[in-house]
Parts: C-alpha cells; structure tokens; sequence
C-alpha cells in the first residue's frame, strides 16, 4: 500500500508533464483541426533553449522562460509556415498531419546538425526529498507539479473569461461560422499555436529535467505518450485532456513501476488502441465539441 | 561495373519493391498507414531466424532454423501477412483518417519495442547476423560474383512484382481499391464489402513489403532494431508521393528520384570531423522537405495517376438512347 502510495506521488509529475504538453497539443487541434505531429520537436526545442539559457545565465527561471518562448516562436512558425497555408490551401487533414509528419523529421535532423545526436546531460539540483503526507518528493518535483497546476489555471481564466477565449472557442466550435460574425480565424488560430507552444516549450523544459537528459528524438517518443493522453481526453477539448494525462500518467507510472519501464511506449499504445476503438472520441464525450465543456 | 553501382541498383530495386507494396496500401486503398516498416522488419527478422540456425549463447532467438533461403521467404511473407492481417483488421474496421494513422503508428511502436526489448525475441538490441550469401554455394559463387547474382536476381524480382502489380492496377480488385480511396459509401452503394476489401489489399501490401525485407536481409546479411526505426517509413512515403500516387510508372520515377536524391544530394559535402551524423541528418532534412515541399504543390506527383472518367458523363436519364 504505501509502495503503491510512493508510485503514485512519481505519478502526479509524470502527469503534471504529461497534462501541459497533452492540453497544447489539443489546443492546436481545437482551432484547426489538425492532429500536429510535430508537436513533440516543439518540447525538444524548448529543452535545447533551456539548456542554451541555462549555460549562459545560471538561472533556471530563465532558463524556463526562454524554453517557453522558443516553444512558443516555433509553434507560430510551424503554423505561419506550414499549417496556415495548407488549411488555405484546402488541404485535408490526413494530408496536413502528413505533413506535420515530414516538419517533424526536418526539425529533428535539423537539431542533429547543430548539437549532434548524443545525449545531452542536464540536470538541476532536485534537492533532498522529503515526506509530503504519503508522497517522497523533491522540492524540484513540486515545483513542477505547482507550475503545472497554475498554468492550467492561467489558461483556464485565458479560455473562459477574455475575448482572445471567446474567439478561441468559437473558431474551436466552427471555423466558418466564426469567420462569418468578424472573427479572424487565421489569427486566432497563429495566437492559439502561440499559446500553445509557450506551454509545450515550458513542458519539453521541465520534462528534461525531470528525465536527467535529452537528445533530438526525446520531444517525439514522449508525443507518442502526449498522443494517447489527448486521445483518451478527447481531441479538441482541453478540460478532458488534462483527465486523460492524469490517467494516461499514472497508469504508466504503475505499469512502468510494476512490470518494466522499458515497455511504456507499448503500454501507451496498447491503451490508445484500445480507447480509439472502444471510445474513439474520447472518455469524457457528450454530443458538442466545445474547448471547455 | 563498379561496387558502388552494383549495391545502388540492388538497394534500388529492394527500395522499389517496398514503394510498390506501399502503393497499393497508400496509393490504390488510400489509407495513410503507418505500420508499413513494421511489416519489413517481420519479413526480414523472420527470414533470418529461419536460416541462420540456433542461437550460441549469450545470444538468443526464437526457431534457429537452418531452411533454404527461398522457403524461408516464403514463410517470412506469410508472417508478414499474418501480422499486418491482426493489425489491419483491427485498425480497418471502423477507422479512417488521422485514427488509422495513429493507431498504426502504435502498432509498428508495439512491434518496435517488442524487436528491441524483449530479448527472447530477436536478441533485442544486438539484433540477428550470419545470414552469408544466401544461395550462393549453390551455384558456386565467390564474394565478388555473388554481389552481381544478388544485384541481377533483385532486379529480376523488381520487375516480376512490377508486372504483378500492373496486372492488378488494371484489374477490377485494382479498380474496387481504388473506388474506397474516392468514395467508400459510394462502393457500398455498389454492393462492395468495403472492410474485407481494404483488408485484402492491406495484407497484400504488406506481403510485398515483408518480401522486400527477406530480400534486404539477404544484402545486409545482418537486422537490428537501429537498421529500421518506424519514421523512416517517411522515406518510401516521399518516393510513392514524389512518383506519383497510385501510378505504379510513378512510383517506379519516384524510387529512382528518390535514390538518387538520397545517394547524390550530399556527394559533394565536406566531411566534417567529429560529426558523422551530419550527411544523414542533411538527407533527413532534405526527404522532409521534399515530402512538405510535394504534399503543398504538386501532391498527385510527377506522374500522376490516369483518372478514370464515365464514357458519357453528361447524358441525362431521359436523354439516354433507346
């Protein structure tokens, strides 16, 4: 019981992780529709400008920020230079998440040619664990389960009371519609990207602090994982999605802890096969397709 | 002839046989499957496990047979189709679209930690190795000459699943195929079983595919989990899209447009010391932009596919002739 209790404590980080880059990539689905398979380059570029940061400043706050904002500029070039015009184009989206597929591997090969295949070392001092109630955790630790719930809090008030929200859901619910009462849904869509990956640059940050290291490939095997979270959720719908990675993160922490952690990756998609084809649209679904229901 | 040539054209034509196998998937289906590599490295890890006998410790794998080469094939192929057969009448039944393509995606991963991780397997990570000219002593080859053998029986089979596949391009299963890329309601409309259908041509694809991996494993001599990664399927992608989807002639221009962009594009790059990543990642980029740079422009290819239109489209009912 109290093993089981320590397990889950490992958990909440994995899902605190898994939440922030599940709830970006949905978002960028809500608004164009798209599934982003390049979603997982935009936390590698957030971890490599960390560590870009971190060398020179020494400060692991702004190492976070500028992990965020490179997060954040690549989200809005991959929609400006690629999402944008395919969606103009009236491309469909197997087609576009093709596509994505192929900016994946450009970005991927592209970091390797500037900073090489290897691992990259980066670790902070997580400091000395402590007894929490029934959890052992490290200040480092609960400080990325704090950021987590507070960015979902901030994008919670962002969504649900300012006019950038009301745009966002209403592009989210029906783009044309949108388009008809004024609503420029193209803008609407690059700030979205923007926000998002101010997000998933901040998550490829704490994400490779918590791993120890990272490399090129690391942003795209932890999408695979982000995938079944936001799959489980529900697609397109941010409030499901965060319920879906805090499931999709236990689980595998408990199957990881009990079976073998080299497995994740199948015990992820094991789990997304199983609710694509039990519950395609989501755990959480009922008849509208909203942001936040 | 030199060495390089030789091994160019035998890669190419493996290379071909794959693109062929994907068109019919991609191409004449028009799913976006992903799993398609998961399917090679079946046929290719199975035809090693059937040749290359037991397994000396600290190694191990499953059978360790010592079969001839050409019945080893066979049996790799049908456990290709075996696999793709579970996979595809899971993933076919009810999904379209981006699903099919994630779900496949989490089937080649299934299969690729699978190959990696579970040692009892394949031998994990190290992989399998000692398959030597295979058919070779047969005809009394040497090294040297063994290379042009395998070169001209590649070729050969190239072209042997060429004219098959032009046989079924032009064929009313060919035709049905490509009716559920257009309009799958329409084709039920028509009394087509859409599921059993795609799933015939799923298997199929994926047999080719698990044919071209025997073949390759007989090049290389040698699979393991770092010789294929499930991305890499972006590269027969490219050439099937670059060629022409769905056009076999295109698909045979894209392979070749593809090779040599692969082989030719970073000939003339310095070697940077220190970096030896640095040609492949330069190709990585280069097929992604490829296949961004197509999908936007010019996505029916170079060559693309005929478009089969009604002999009398605009003749009304009442206008018919009586």
């Amino acid at each position: 019981m109290n093993e089981a209790l320590l397990t889950l404590g490992f958990a909440l980080v994995t899902a605190s992780i898994l939440a922030l880059s599940a709830v970006a990539f949905t978002l960028q689905y809500a608004v164009t529709n798209v599934a982003n398979v390049s979603h997982g380059e935009i936390l590698t570029v957030g971890a490599y400008a960390a560590y870009l940061v971190h060398q020179r400043t020494g400060s692991a706050v702004a190492a976070a920020i500028g992990a965020a904002l490179a997060g954040g500029f690549a989200a809005l070039a991959m929609h400006s230079a690629v999402i944008g015009p395919f969606i103009r184009f009236g491309a469909t989206p197997t087609i576009i998440f093709i596509a994505t597929l192929g900016m994946s591997f450009v970005i991927q090969n592209t970091l390797v040619i500037f900073f090489g295949a290897a691992n990259v070392a980066y670790t902070l001092d997580p400091g000395a664990p402590m007894h929490l109630g029934p959890f052992l955790l490290t200040p480092l630790d609960l400080q990325i389960i704090a950021s987590a719930i507070a960015i979902t809090f901030v994008l919670y008030l962002i969504i649900s009371r300012t006019k950038f929200g009301k745009a966002l859901r209403a592009v989210s619910q029906n783009r044309e519609l949108a388009r008809v009462t004024g609503i420029n849904a193209t803008r609407v869509a690059a700030a979205t990207f923007f926000l998002a990956g101010l997000i998933a640059g901040y998550a490829g940050f704490i994400l490779a602090e918590s791993v120890g290291s990272f490399n090129p490939y690391f942003g795209f095997s932890f999408f695979l994982i982000t995938l079944t979270a936001a799959v489980a959720g529900g697609l397109g719908k941010a409030f499901g999605t965060m319920i879906g990675a805090v499931l999709v993160g236990i689980i595998l922490e408990f199957a990881g802890g009990y079976i073998s952690a080299s497995y994740n990756l199948a015990f992820a998609f094991a789990l997304l096969a199983i609710v694509i084809l039990v519950r395609p649209r989501g755990l959480f679904t009922n008849a509208r397709r909203t942001v936040f229901e | 002839m030199s060495a390089y040539l030789v091994s160019v054209l035998t890669e190419g034509a493996i290379f071909g046989i794959m693109a062929l196998g994907l068109n019919v998937i991609w191409g004449w289906s028009g799913d976006f499957d992903l799993a398609y590599y998961g399917y090679i490295a079946v046929g290719a890890y199975m035809t090693l496990v059937l040749t290359i006998g037991p397994a000396v410790a600290p190694a191990q794998y499953i059978l360790g047979l010592t079969l001839p080469y050409p019945l080893a094939v066979v049996i790799a192929v049908l456990c290709s189709m075996a696999v793709s057969l579970v996979v595809g009448s899971i993933a076919l039944r009810h999904l379209r679209g981006i699903y099919f393509s994630i779900v496949t995606l989490g089937a080649v991963y299934v299969m690729y930690v699978l190959a990696g991780q579970y040692v009892p397997l394949f031998d994990g990570y190290n992989g399998l190795s000692g398959l030597f000219d295979p058919m070779g002593d047969w005809f009394g080859l040497d090294y040297q000459s063994y290379q042009y053998f395998l070169m001209g029986l590649c070729l050969v089979l190239f072209v042997l699943v060429f004219l098959f596949m032009w046989r079924i391009s032009g064929s009313r299963f060919g035709m049905a195929l490509r009716t559920l890329r257009e309009d799958e309601r329409a084709a039920a409309a028509f009394g087509r079983d859409i599921y059993r259908l795609k799933l015939k041509g799923y298997v199929l694809g994926a047999g080719v595919g698990g044919f071209a991996g025997a073949l390759f494993v007989a090049y290389l001599s040698a699979f393991n989990p770092s010789a294929w990664s499930p991305v890499e399927i972006i590269v027969l992608y490219a050439a099937v899209l670059v060629g022409g989807r769905g056009n076999i002639w295109g698909v045979a221009l894209g392979v070749f447009i593809m090779g040599l962009i692969v082989q030719e594009s970073t000939r003339f790059l310095p070697e940077v010391p220190g970096h030896p990543q640095i040609v492949l990642a330069l190709r990585g980029v280069i097929i992604g932009l490829v296949l961004v740079l197509f999908l936007r422009f010019r996505p029916q290819g170079l060559l693309p596919e005929r478009r089969y239109v009604d002999a009398q489209p605009k003749l009304e009912p009442d206008a018919r002739p009586v």
